[in-house]
């Protein structure tokens, strides 16, 4: 099979990335018009299940090896300031503590994660690898750490004033606002505000390195095993080769697990300097202090409009807390993407503060935006007296608003008209009711990324017993990746999902998978295994047509045997893999470029129905249809559960989650689970979870993605429908009882 | 987790040796052990007072005696309770989670800390924790008491609300008390709600009577498994309403029926709990049918 280089472009989250790729030449079939795709579209239960639920399936923090070291990190109480004495050698003699690292020291090739001057409450500052944890916990106690306090920023109003950016504010034009705006027939303008939210995966950062004179081994739990390898070897002067990447097992990341983190450079370099493993495992706390955060964000709109609701100019500004790092995610997205307007004016400033590195998650942006402009949006079609769905579908575009090209596939009108029979949409003014319990109803429309991209790689081989193994340079960070690979590779070689084994987070197997992260991963992995698999199918095939003197192409896999397509021939496959001995049957696939002068998106809509009791406060969802795009559905069952798991997170976000900083000291006051809440079993509601997407045209296997979808409309869908119930708009996420209350004038 | 020592003396003597030693007292953990993990009141021992005996529920006459190390599910399960103290088994059944539950005592639930994200902060050490300051009323106190004082935390236990308007008596290794009396107020040179002396802990909890009518009713963070933001219980003796509060004051409070916010004025960032009281309130009393 020949391979080439090709110049492909991918979009990660909202920036452009364009990187020159080896792909093979893929001469797979693709799905004819209604022939059978089984399993492909059919419920497959998680490959993983029994693993996940026995407590068999090794977590990061589960490798244990031996002489292994477990290490400690001291990190600051206060939000800003510099360390004045640190007695690094008390902590060396404490009994049991085999390395102390201090300010500024770490890998030789790379910035050191611990620092001398921390600027937000949970910096690290030293970090103590003893043998037993309880001796590393004294090691840093040891270090009897002093500091200077200064002054911080724990506000974005306050890091606003102060000009204090993390990176200059950006302003993008389209058109010319100004005009448009004083010629619009109606303006409406709209504030909002999210707080910041806490990833809260339930496996912490974690990491175990194992430095030898061969190589150094990292277990990581990471979203992305690849650039964890890049990391550690650039930072350690090594070769990619030298560095092996393992994560078998995640308990999310939703964003903030990319690369190894300061947990695996600090393992590691531990590791290098005592000559053993080290064990480095965030607690809950250091959780929600440094491992990253959904950015806080206030949002301002101004909407000109025609009287009949056609969106003329749109001016709007975000201000985004970034903390002390991180990257400003497009909050402005949505308005510059979804409808279809001549006149923008974006403007997005990313505010410095004394709060630790911001990270991505799940949606990052496009999610909070989202929150801010669909509300906004309601505000018009109420004020020029338009049914919400109506307004979003007058300002329906088939083009990319921003490029003017066209999209591979876009069902989003037809998510409209699904989500709304579904929800019973024509009798939501019905549901109101005038009793001390109101209900309501409220639409979002989703719009997301999602095409994924090259390099990406599979193997697929088969031996005597004709159990297949897959190998992906991936790793499932909890959405079900390697079942789907499972899936696709079944309907290929005609055994069962359940009989295929999935190899996957570890980088010494096979070459580039994708990161799980932008919706990217399936949409990555799907044609590469695919196109391994088929080429395994084929050998089969041309092993079976000599054997049984039938033409190849007469021959078909179903359920575990050889059959000719006239139904004469039913032989087990083993009859032709029996006889290999032990050599195997090998293929290999690689993902292609996306197509040029398109763009790949994943769209939908969610329609919310709520409860909120106005003598207490309390909001109830009871009810979300989620109706979305995303191509070919691989695996509804995993589908699904990726839908629940978005509305669930994305109901924590809209009614209880919000990260709160103590205005004198600058300190998190809720930086663990009893008073971070977030959704339990019981905040459920019914989810109606249905795909209205045809496969795209342009995508080979015509998979778009679905990690971030779900979770983007459902916040704004809450409060739209808490806007219908209330008849007064609450601006602030999340609806607690305090701000629903105090918006009743209590 | 810091390292501390653990006993389980099966003799009440020696525990109570062991708490005047310094030692903290445990039922289920469930409170302690988070508390212990970040440092706040530490302590190098711990006593679970689990071996003592101390662990039962009697129903007699109209009454009942419930044992201090009893579990909060075993409240919640008892037939009787369930019967004739339905705010008791209310309140139970409002406690944490159903794990929670299993392992929390009914001597713990009374006797656990008061909740203020400011007291369990590792690195403050607040006025009730023997500091000077109490952050929480210069700082973020949405969530925090309506009465004035020194401390605006606020008491936790469902418990505490349902068997007060029950004329709940506590009964410790050295004595016997109204249940009101178990909590006072904290002072300068005292920093605790609760009176119990040093080596002093609850053995049992009695409730004399049934009422005619109970209730108790729970305002949460969210569906399931949270700490009250308001908690009311109401019991009804012939025409006699008795009501009383948690997460309004750091105390559980009793209530005047007619006028259930009297006294809790509450801060411009806590005023909406006062609506939130009233409306519990007013749910308590129709529950409880006067």
């Amino acid at each position: 099979m020949t391979a080439k280089l090709v110049k492909t472009e991918a979009v990660v989250e909202g920036r452009t990335e364009v990187r020159w790729t080896l792909v093979e030449e893929d001469d797979t079939p693709e799905f004819e018009d209604g022939a059978p795709t089984r399993p492909v579209g059919e419920p497959t239960p998680r490959i993983s299940a029994r693993a996940r639920t026995t407590g068999s399936a090794r977590y990061t923090v589960d490798v244990a090896l031996p002489g292994l070291l477990e290490a400690v990190v001291l990190r600051s109480p206060h939000a800003n300031a510099r360390v004045t004495s640190l007695d690094l050698d008390a902590a060396r003699a404490v009994p049991g503590v085999r390395c102390v690292l201090g300010p500024g020291e770490g890998p030789e090739h790379a910035g050191s994660p611990l620092t001398d001057a921390p600027a937000f409450a949970g910096a690290a500052i030293a970090v103590v690898a003893a043998d037993t944890p309880d001796a590393a916990e004294a090691g840093v106690a040891a270090l009897a750490p002093e500091y200077e306090v200064l002054g911080f920023v724990s506000t974005i109003d306050d890091g606003f004033e102060k000009q204090d950016f993390l990176e200059e504010p950006t302003e993008h034009v389209r058109g010319d606002p100004d005009a448009a705006l004083s010629a619009a027939e109606v303006t409406v303008e709209a504030s909002y505000a999210v707080p910041a939210q806490l990833h809260n995966s339930l496996e912490p950062h974690a990491a175990v390195a194992d430095w030898r004179e061969d190589g150094l081994t990292v277990w990581s739990s990471t979203q992305a095993i690849f650039d964890a390898r890049s990391t550690i070897a650039d930072a350690f002067g090594l070769e990619p080769d030298q560095v092996r990447i393992i994560c078998e097992f995640m308990g999310g990341g939703f964003g903030s697990k990319f690369g190894v983190g300061p947990q695996g450079l600090l393992a590691a370099e531990l590791s290098r300097r005592a000559r053993r493993p080290v064990r480095l495992v965030n607690s809950r706390r250091e959780e929600n202090l440094a491992a990253g955060f959904r950015t806080p964000a206030k949002m301002d709109y101004t909407i000109g409009a025609s009287r009949d609701g056609r969106l003329e100019a749109v001016e709007a500004t975000a201000m985004i807390g970034m903390g002390t790092g991180g990257w400003p995610f497009p909050v402005l997205e949505p308005v510059k993407s979804v409808y279809a307007c001549p006149n923008l004016r974006l403007m997005t400033a990313p505010v410095r503060m004394n709060l630790g590195p911001s990270a991505a998650f799940r949606a990052p942006g496009v999610m909070e935006g989202t929150f801010g402009f669909e509300q906004a949006l309601d505000e018009l079609a109420e004020k020029v007296g338009i049914d919400p769905i109506e307004i979003r579908r007058l300002n329906h575009t088939e083009n990319d608003p921003e490029s003017g090209k066209p999209y591979t596939s876009k069902g989003l009108l037809k998510a409209y008209e699904r989500a709304a029979e579904l929800a019973g949409w024509e009798g939501r003014d019905g549901l109101r009711g005038d009793g001390r319990v109101r209900r309501g109803m409220g639409v979002a429309s989703q719009y997301w990324w999602g095409a994924g991209g090259p390099p990406a790689y599979a193997e697929v081989r088969i031996g005597k017993s004709a159990r297949p193994t897959v190998t992906v340079g991936l790793q499932d960070l909890g959405t079900g990746t390697m079942t789907a690979c499972a899936v696709i590779a079944s309907e290929r070689l005609g055994i069962p999902a359940g009989e295929i084994t999935v190899h996957a987070g570890d980088t010494s197997r096979i070459g580039h998978g994708p990161a799980s992260g932008g919706s990217m991963t399936l949409a990555s992995i799907a044609p590469a295994v695919r196109m391994a698999a088929h080429s395994v199918r084929t050998d089969i095939l041309g092993l079976a047509a000599d054997m049984f003197e039938i033409a190849a192409s007469d021959l078909t896999l179903e359920d575990g045997e050889i059959r000719s397509v006239d139904g004469t021939l039913r032989e087990p496959v083993t009859e032709v893999t029996g006889k290999l001995g032990n050599a195997w049957i090998s293929g290999s696939g690689s993902r292609g470029p996306n197509p040029d002068g398109m763009n790949v998106n994943t769209f939908g809509c969610q329609i919310a129905q709520i409860a909120v009791d106005t003598g207490t406060g309390a909001v109830t969802v009871e009810r979300v249809v989620a109706v979305h795009d995303i191509g070919r559905v691989v695996n509804p069952m995993g589908a699904r559960s990726q839908v629940m798991g978005g509305v669930l997170q994305a109901i924590g976000f809209a009614l209880m989650e919000e990260r709160v900083v103590d205005p004198t000291t600058g300190t998190v006051v809720n930086a663990g689970l009893e008073d971070y809440k977030v959704p339990t079993i019981a905040d459920v509601p019914e989810v109606v979870c249905e795909f209205v997407g045809d496969p795209d045209p342009h995508l080979r296997m015509g998979v778009k993605g679905l990690g971030e979808p779900p979770i983007i409309p459902t916040a704004a869908a809450i409060g739209n429908a808490l806007a219908h119930a209330l008849g007064v708009r609450l601006r602030e996420a999340p609806y607690t009882p305090r701000r629903v209350l105090e918006a009743l004038g209590a | 987790m810091r390292a501390f020592g653990y006993a389980r003396p099966a003799d009440a003597g020696e525990a109570a040796a062991l708490l005047r030693a310094g030692a903290r007292a445990m039922g289920g953990g469930t409170d302690l052990l988070t508390q212990l993990d970040r440092g706040i009141l530490p302590a190098d021992e711990v006593v679970d007072l689990r071996a003592l005996g101390l662990s039962g529920i009697e129903h007699d006459g109209g009454g009942v005696r419930i044992g201090a190390t009893t579990s909060v599910a075993d409240v919640e399960r008892d037939a009787g309770i369930g019967e004739r103290f339905p705010g008791l088994r209310q309140a139970a059944g409002a406690v944490g989670s159903p794990q929670l539950r299993e392992m929390g005592t009914v001597g713990g639930n009374l006797c656990q800390q008061v909740r203020c994200w400011y007291f369990r902060h590792p690195d403050l050490q607040c006025w009730l924790r023997g500091g000077e300051t109490c952050y929480a009323q210069i700082g973020d106190h949405r969530k925090h008491g309506l009465e004035p004082g020194d401390c605006i935390s606020v008491a936790p236990s469902d418990l505490a609300a349902a068997l007060l308007v029950l004329d709940a008596e506590v009964e410790t290794t050295g004595r016997r008390m109204p249940l009101a009396d178990l909590y006072r107020k904290a002072t300068a040179e005292r920093r605790s709600t609760l009176v119990l002396e040093p080596g002093e802990f609850l053995t049992a909890v009695e409730v004399p009577r049934a009422p005619d009518a109970s209730t108790y009713v729970i305002a949460g963070e969210r569906a399931a498994w949270s700490f009250a933001l308001v908690g009311v219980a109401a019991a009804r003796f012939g025409d006699d309403v008795r009501m009383a509060a948690i997460g309004v004051s750091n105390l559980p409070r009793p209530l005047d029926p007619d006028d259930p916010a009297a006294g809790l004025p509450g801060l411009e960032m806590t005023r909406w709990k006062r609506r939130l009281l009233e409306t519990l309130a007013s749910d308590a009393r129709a529950a409880v049918g006067r």
